[in-house]
């Protein structure tokens, strides 16, 4: 309980929070992380300007390499709020008492991810005040509308999630974020069903939220590389890996910054899932390279140009770094019963699903369909050099970055926001 | 795209009469046939192209192909002989068209008559219908567009910075019954513009009679392009 019987304002006070020299030094802190996520935003803000006014030119994508750095982030973050949230309903639907401590922080995490996700796709497109046309002429054969269907259900479900598990303790702060809602018996009751209904609502939306995601790359038989069933559970598992891992870190930054309780056993539980979850994960990629891989068809086969080509690193990175080592660390017993060691394979976990979805996107795109010389037009002016290619490497511009990072900040800052304002403790967990 | 003053009007009848659409049928789907045996890859139908519809530097609505693995490189088929031949490349004008499934707008459209469109003031520049299409024939506008000139050619408006387009089988010469100018321009007359729906029109007789075939078939598109394979000539 002492958490939620904190002030509002003191977050990031820390543990040290009982001195007053201690709530100084932390409002201090607060004060600077606000203010370099502000500069960083004004940067990312002053980029976009630059794109809007120049075109997508000033990325590193081209006619070849269509898609890029936006899309990359837009579908990983999708897959972070989608795992952070089938963690959390799923553990309230199937009774898992255990997971209650991170419950409001896997939420509240689900729905900040998927507030970026949404911003993501804005700087992709090449004439973003056009947007409202995505609604005024709905085109319904298209998975991008269902993906933004589900994207904008899913927001909506996430944030009255978000405050659901906040609104009895808002009550009784007297906050108006309450809404008018009191603490009574009966409406106690009432907040325990409507939980449990929205248990059962939001497992299945964010494994919609996900598969729909997969099914814009894998539903294009273009695309020989992403045209697979195999997408959707995919992808899905690359979101349990990646949102749980969100969560696993952010909850021991919460922990120590003294705005969350649980003991190292929960972390050692969650480490034992994530681990569960990289596995499975290695399976579907296995299942699905191989069974790619086979007829060992086509000399220009995407699957050998992953393994050959320039990105072949970066597999090789998925594989070795972004799926072994955190398996192996979290399959000893003894590493997993250390939070720190927990931390790192969760950190690890995060960037291999990265690195997968970039090779996903890059492997995806890199060569023209139509392998016959001269290629595709790549669609600027390349100076008296012949402006067609037949494969193209991406490399994101010092803008794509400053727009990314950006977001990212953006989202920082909203989760602080969040962090701050809102009770983070479930009642009972101790 | 709204349409410039059409010059076709002041053209002599003999230059009119070159370029007349030959037969069309009640409802009409037009097509193109796309003769392999006669393209000699001399790119004046992508040249054409790029003049007629204000194409700027770096984008191609239509190019020519070499088969093989190299630039105007003949091939080695099997016995040894050497043969060369080209792939001439546009928006083959899917009658099962991914881009216009996938364009969550419906920027992308077909028209009854079988062509698919590109609406330039509803496109949102999302690109995903260059994801969807399997040919590589649709173009972004990356920036404002780079021109030798000083100023715009061609007979069509140019299209907005941040919108996608491709090959419109020429449309603003359809309304005054001329065929696409890669057609009328092809020294070979490797190209045979035609409506589809007239089972004894040239265009639909030449798929029948020469086998044509349809590009990334497997793909299902149903292109209403149709290529006519180049038969061997052994006395060469």
């Amino acid at each position: 309980m002492s958490a939620t019987a904190m002030p509002a304002g003191t977050a990031a006070a820390g543990t040290a929070a009982g001195t007053a020299a201690g709530r100084s030094r932390g409002r201090r802190a607060l004060a600077v992380w606000v203010g370099v996520l502000l500069v960083i935003m004004a940067a990312g803000a002053v980029a976009f300007v630059h794109q809007y006014n120049t075109g997508l030119i000033v990325t590193g994508m081209r006619n070849t390499v269509m898609w890029g750095q936006y899309i990359l982030f837009f579908m990983f973050f999708v897959g972070l709020s989608a795992g952070g949230l089938i963690v959390a309903s799923a553990g309230r639907l199937f009774g898992v008492r255990a997971f209650r401590p991170i419950t409001r922080l896997a939420v509240l995490e689900a729905t900040v991810a998927v507030v970026l996700a949404a911003v993501f796709i804005l700087p992709d497109l090449g004439r973003p005040e056009r947007m409202l046309n995505i609604f005024l002429h709905a085109n319904l054969t298209s998975p991008m509308i269902w993906d933004i269907t589900i994207v904008i259900i899913y927001m909506a479900m996430s944030a009255f999630y978000v405050w659901l598990y906040a609104r009895a303790d808002l009550a009784r702060r007297g906050s108006w974020l309450a809404f008018g809602t009191g603490t009574s018996e009966r409406t106690m009751a009432r907040e325990e069903r409507v939980k449990g209904a929205m248990a059962w609502v939001a497992l299945p939306a964010a494994i919609m939220l996900h598969s729909i995601t997969a099914w814009i790359f894998g539903l294009q038989i273009s695309r020989g590389f992403w045209y697979s069933s195999i997408m959707a559970p995919l992808f899905i598992a690359s979101a349990l890996v990646s949102g749980l891992g969100l969560v696993i870190l952010l909850a021991l930054v919460l922990r120590r910054l003294g705005r969350l309780h649980f003991g190292n056993d929960l972390v050692a539980l969650l480490g034992g899932l994530l681990g569960t979850f990289i596995a499975v994960e290695g399976f579907l990629v296995l299942a699905e390279y191989l069974t790619a891989s086979y007829p060992g068809a086509a000399e220009g086969d995407a699957f050998a140009r992953m393994l050959v080509g320039p990105y072949a690193p970066l597999f090789w990175f998925e594989i070795g770094v972004g799926l072994l080592v955190p398996f192996v660390i979290l399959a000893i017993r003894r590493l997993r019963l250390n939070p720190a060691w927990v931390a790192i394979a969760a950190g690890i976990g995060i960037v291999g699903i990265f690195v997968h979805r970039l090779n996903l996107v890059l492997n995806g795109l890199s060569y023209a369909n139509i392998q016959l010389p001269p290629g595709l037009p790549i669609g600027t002016d390349q100076g008296g050099v012949s402006s067609f290619a037949t494969r193209y490497w991406y490399v994101p511009t010092l803008v794509e970055w400053l727009i990314v990072v950006g977001v990212l900040a953006f989202g920082a800052l909203l989760f602080t926001i969040a962090v701050i304002a809102l009770p983070m403790q479930e009642p009972d967990a101790h | 795209m709204g349409d410039k003053v059409s010059p076709i009007a002041a053209l002599s009848d003999a230059s009119r009469a070159w370029g007349e659409i030959a037969e069309r049928s009640e409802k009409p789907h037009w097509g193109m046939v796309v003769d392999q045996e006669r393209c000699i890859g001399c790119w004046s139908c992508a040249i054409i192209c790029k003049s007629e519809n204000d194409l700027p530097l770096g984008m191609w609505w239509n190019r020519i192909l070499t088969e093989g693995d190299a630039l105007d490189q003949p091939i080695q088929v099997r016995g040894g002989a050497l043969e060369m031949h080209w792939l001439p490349l546009a928006c083959q004008h899917c009658e099962n068209a991914p881009c216009v499934k996938v364009c969550p707008v419906q920027a992308t459209y077909h028209r009854d008559d079988g062509l698919v469109m590109q609406d330039n003031d509803r496109c949102i520049g999302c690109r995903y219908c260059m994801i969807a299409c399997p040919y590589g024939v649709r173009n972004f506008n990356w920036g404002a567009p780079s021109r030798p000139t000083a100023h715009e050619t061609g007979m069509v408006a140019s299209r907005p910075v941040g919108t996608v387009e491709k090959c419109t089988l020429c449309v603003h010469r359809l309304v005054e019954d001329q065929v696409p100018s890669c057609v009328w321009s092809c020294p070979t007359g490797a190209r045979v513009f035609g409506d589809l729906n007239d089972p004894n029109g040239r265009a639909a007789t030449l798929i029948r009679e020469r086998e044509g075939y349809e590009l990334l078939e497997e793909a299902g598109t149903k292109p209403s392009v149709q290529y006519l394979p180049p038969r061997r000539r052994n006395e060469l």
